[in-house]
């Protein structure tokens, strides 16, 4: 059968109508709409701010803006594929009914996640903008890390969504592997308290180095060394790469599984 | 006028159907040691088929017999165990109407959803917003949540919203199983005016009438395998016997 471009232009309408419908119905339904978007996350910092600077006291300068901005960009990848790995089995009636290149439905999934994402960072700026830091060019290098961030959660997207086809406890499995992620990446304490030794291990997770150089870039005012950043594209891209090769496996079993 | 528009060789799809599921990761490490024991079910076996550019055929059969596994392999959405699928231009499947409806979207914004999964650009929807809501004759509606909608309503603006697609060859499964006897009525005219504008049209019903009156041949389909394809009155016969 003749293969039809992925990304024409009819595929992309696609996309954009899935992802965009996805986000209206996602909270439209609750009475405060929109605002849960930002409820959430910033409810969790409101906790964590409480607990870890008022009653425990890290010493870290502007530590709102340091746990925010780690909890944002947490929120971002854990929601995005927890949401994603159950993609399939939402939208299933699309599946098994029409073609259409099944990548479309992860993308739009990791797309809807993004926007909440668009909306939280949005929140940080007010903070930013009323914390004493003053606006810097670096700003802008936060850009190359989302994009970083971005083919990470998609790459995992696309290994978790096809994969839990075949082993639907996955997402249990994936549930309880978010919550070890979450304290194991340097979110709420800074890394300078973890002993030296222990670095390595932290900085294997591309998270964790995407959180820190972030928050080099809007706290502290200066970009991180290139060649740390050239570890994050390595890895980001090798995610990526690995979770397409695991869907492109899996993808033409799909419809008939779910 | 002689293209072949679908041209299916010698075509299998077997679904391995386990004897015992097992779904989660803990099963599976259990008990790793025995081989899961599967059965081949061949869904399709064997299938040869050719449609032609400007017919219209119809595939009949019981319930599980194939039918719409056949449909769906032609619309590539099931990829075929063995053999080739050969499809000639573009091709909508009615397999289901209202393909992406969302209930907690209104009426309107299913339009344009369901007619962009369907093909449709924004223009073209735009273009054609009038008459489709004129034809399932829902004016009054369009701002209300799908949700609030009967069956027969839905099935009305997403018969509405397919028969807007420009495509050569259309897949239909049981799309006339709903709504009532009016709406049926205008649902089989715009199958003739398809029927005359040229189109190759591919049609699964338990409607032995609607057949008759429009398929020029016929496929009998039974246990996933192609008893026979030919005259439509000759396969509507021989598939009477069997019940």
């Amino acid at each position: 059968m003749k293969r039809d471009n992925k990304f024409s232009k009819k595929n992309l309408r696609i996309l954009k109508e899935i992802a965009i419908s996805d986000f209206k119905v996602r909270y439209q339904n609750s009475i405060l709409g929109y605002v849960w978007t930002l409820f959430k996350p910033l409810m969790l910092f409101a906790v964590l701010y409480v607990v870890f600077s008022i009653f425990m006291r890290f010493p870290v300068d502007n530590y709102q803006l340091y746990l925010l901005l780690g909890i944002i960009i947490w929120n971002f990848f854990a929601e995005a594929t927890a949401i994603a790995l159950r993609s399939f089995e939402t939208k299933r009636s699309l599946v098994t009914k029409i073609y259409f290149p099944r990548i479309i439905v992860v993308l739009a999934s990791t797309l809807t996640s993004f926007m909440t994402f668009v909306l939280n960072i949005v929140v940080f700026f007010i903070f930013l903008a009323f914390s004493q830091i003053n606006f810097d060019i670096s700003f802008f290098f936060f850009l190359i890390y989302v994009i970083e961030l971005y083919f990470i959660i998609l790459g995992v997207s696309l290994a978790l969504s096809s994969l839990y086809i075949k082993f639907r406890d996955l997402s249990h499995i994936w549930e309880v592997l978010l919550q070890i992620g979450f304290w194991m990446t340097p979110i709420i304490y800074p890394v300078s308290m973890i002993p030296q030794a222990y670095h390595r291990f932290i900085y294997m997770n591309p998270l964790a180095r995407i959180i820190e150089y972030s928050r080099v870039v809007f706290i502290d005012g200066y970009v991180p060394a290139m060649s740390l950043n050239f570890v994050v594209i390595g890895m980001s891209f090798s995610i990526f790469i690995i979770g397409l090769l695991i869907f492109n496996k899996l993808e033409s079993f799909i419809p008939e599984n779910i | 006028m002689n293209d072949a528009m679908i041209k299916l060789g010698s075509v299998n799809k077997i679904f391995s159907v386990p004897h015992e599921r097992r779904n989660t990761l803990k099963e599976s490490l259990i008990n790793f040691h025995r081989r899961l024991k599967y059965e081949d079910f061949y869904a399709l076996k064997n299938i040869d088929l050719e449609v032609k550019q400007g017919e219209f055929v119809g595939i009949i059969g019981k319930n599980g017999s194939g039918k719409s596994t056949l449909l769906k392999v032609m619309a590539n959405i099931y990829k075929p165990t063995s053999g080739n699928v050969y499809v000639n231009g573009s091709l909508s499947p009615f397999l289901e109407l209202g393909v992406g409806f969302n209930g907690d979207l209104t009426a309107r914004e299913n339009v344009y959803l369901n007619g962009v999964i369907l093909g449709l650009s924004y223009e073209e929807i735009n273009e054609k917003y009038k008459a489709i809501v004129d034809f399932a004759e829902l004016e009054d509606f369009m701002e209300m949540k799908l949700k609030n909608f009967s069956s027969g309503m839905q099935v009305r603006l997403a018969f509405s919203v397919a028969i807007q697609v420009d495509v050569d060859i259309y897949l239909c499964d049981e799309v006339l199983a709903v709504g009532d006897l009016s709406f049926q009525k205008k649902c089989l005219n715009v199958f003739g005016n398809l029927k005359k504008s040229g189109k190759t049209i591919v049609y699964v019903s338990h409607d032995m009438d609607s057949i008759k009156e429009f398929c020029d041949k016929t496929a009998f389909v039974e246990n996933g395998e192609i008893k026979m394809f030919g005259k439509t009155d000759e396969s509507i016969q021989k598939y009477l016997q069997t019940i």
